[in-house]
């Protein structure tokens, strides 16, 4: 073991981390819910983005992940308007951020310590050249996701 | 390939790209979570949080993407020690220090550091963890180079005597 004094570090986990990241992008509203259900339960649910993820993000009417290298994921989606998306991001446990040309979304999840699970969004359409989204109603899009994810968990 | 060096990821991320900022995240939050954690002790994660909101809030105003991990310094000082001053229950000054010899000391670092002020921890982060001469941290701290000085001289006496018991 190391003689050298250790030095206390902070540790911020995947939510605290959402949050400084979509404060960084105007208009990215985060929306928080606590699940009952435990992490691993609810990320699956998350994850599954050629399944369950449609149940929970409807205005992703079909997805299919086209290229997975570790944690970088690429999903093209289309709409239930129709248009189509290719979403470059990043996937890892409790964190996933991927943007296309117009789109952004962003998810992230934490244990609780009584078990159950804190998630929180954030997306919309992106502002093209800018770290920034149109406020199109997301964050009542947003409650209704977490919503359903409650139900398909819970 | 795509230049991944942290000043050409400011410039991207600046450009509006989130995948960038994504990067940035992921390098940052180890510097920011030492910096927060030996100056905030049990805030770090508050300040740490606060620290990387104002950093992406900040970003587009960065005008040397070089001089990013000096900017990115600074704010988690700042933020450390007001968080760990708005938590309280800090010694006044280093004569609240035990001295050598005294049982209350453990052989810790939290320990010695958790009996420091703030303003203490942070000249001690930015000459010990960090590295910078004294004038460099007078002028982030915002206090004249003998003030460093001599708090220097007073905590590392205090921590040393604390870490080699």
């Amino acid at each position: 073991m190391s003689d050298a004094p250790q030095w206390p570090t902070a540790r911020l986990d995947e939510i605290a981390r959402f949050r400084a990241l979509a404060a960084g992008v105007r208009g990215a509203a985060v929306t928080e819910r606590v699940v009952a259900a435990p992490f691993d339960d609810v990320w699956a649910v998350l994850s599954d983005f050629e399944g369950s993820f449609g149940l929970i993000e409807p205005d992703m009417h079909r997805v299919r992940v086209i290229a997975r290298d570790g944690e970088h994921l690429e999903l093209l989606a289309r709409s239930r308007w129709g248009f189509r998306a290719r979403l470059i991001g990043v996937h890892r446990p409790g964190w996933f951020w991927a943007q296309s040309r117009f789109l952004l979304l962003g998810m992230a999840a934490t244990a609780a310590p009584d078990g159950r699970t804190r998630v929180a969004l954030t997306g919309g359409i992106r502002i093209p050249g800018r770290a920034a989204l149109m406020p199109l109603g997301v964050r009542r899009a947003a409650v209704g996701a977490l919503g359903r994810l409650d139900r398909a968990v819970g | 390939m795509t230049d991944s060096s942290e000043p050409a990821l400011v410039r991207r991320a600046q450009a509006g790209d989130t995948l960038a900022m994504v990067g940035l995240l992921d390098r940052l939050t180890p510097y920011v979570g030492r910096i927060c954690g030996a100056i905030a002790l049990g805030g770090g994660p508050d300040a740490a949080q606060e620290t990387l909101i104002a950093v992406f809030r900040g970003l587009r105003g960065l005008t040397h993407p070089e001089a990013l991990r000096g900017w990115v310094r600074a704010i988690a000082v700042r933020e450390a020690v007001r968080v760990a001053r708005r938590d309280g229950g800090v010694p006044a000054d280093l004569t609240s220090v035990p001295a050598r010899g005294d049982p209350q000391l453990a052989a810790d670092v939290h320990d010695v550091l958790r009996r420091l002020s703030p303003e203490h921890r942070a000249i001690l982060v930015l000459r010990d963890l960090e590295d910078l001469d004294e004038q460099t941290v007078a002028a982030m701290l915002e206090v004249p180079k003998g003030t460093v000085k001599s708090r220097l001289a007073r905590a590392r006496a205090s921590f040393r005597k604390a870490w080699t018991e």
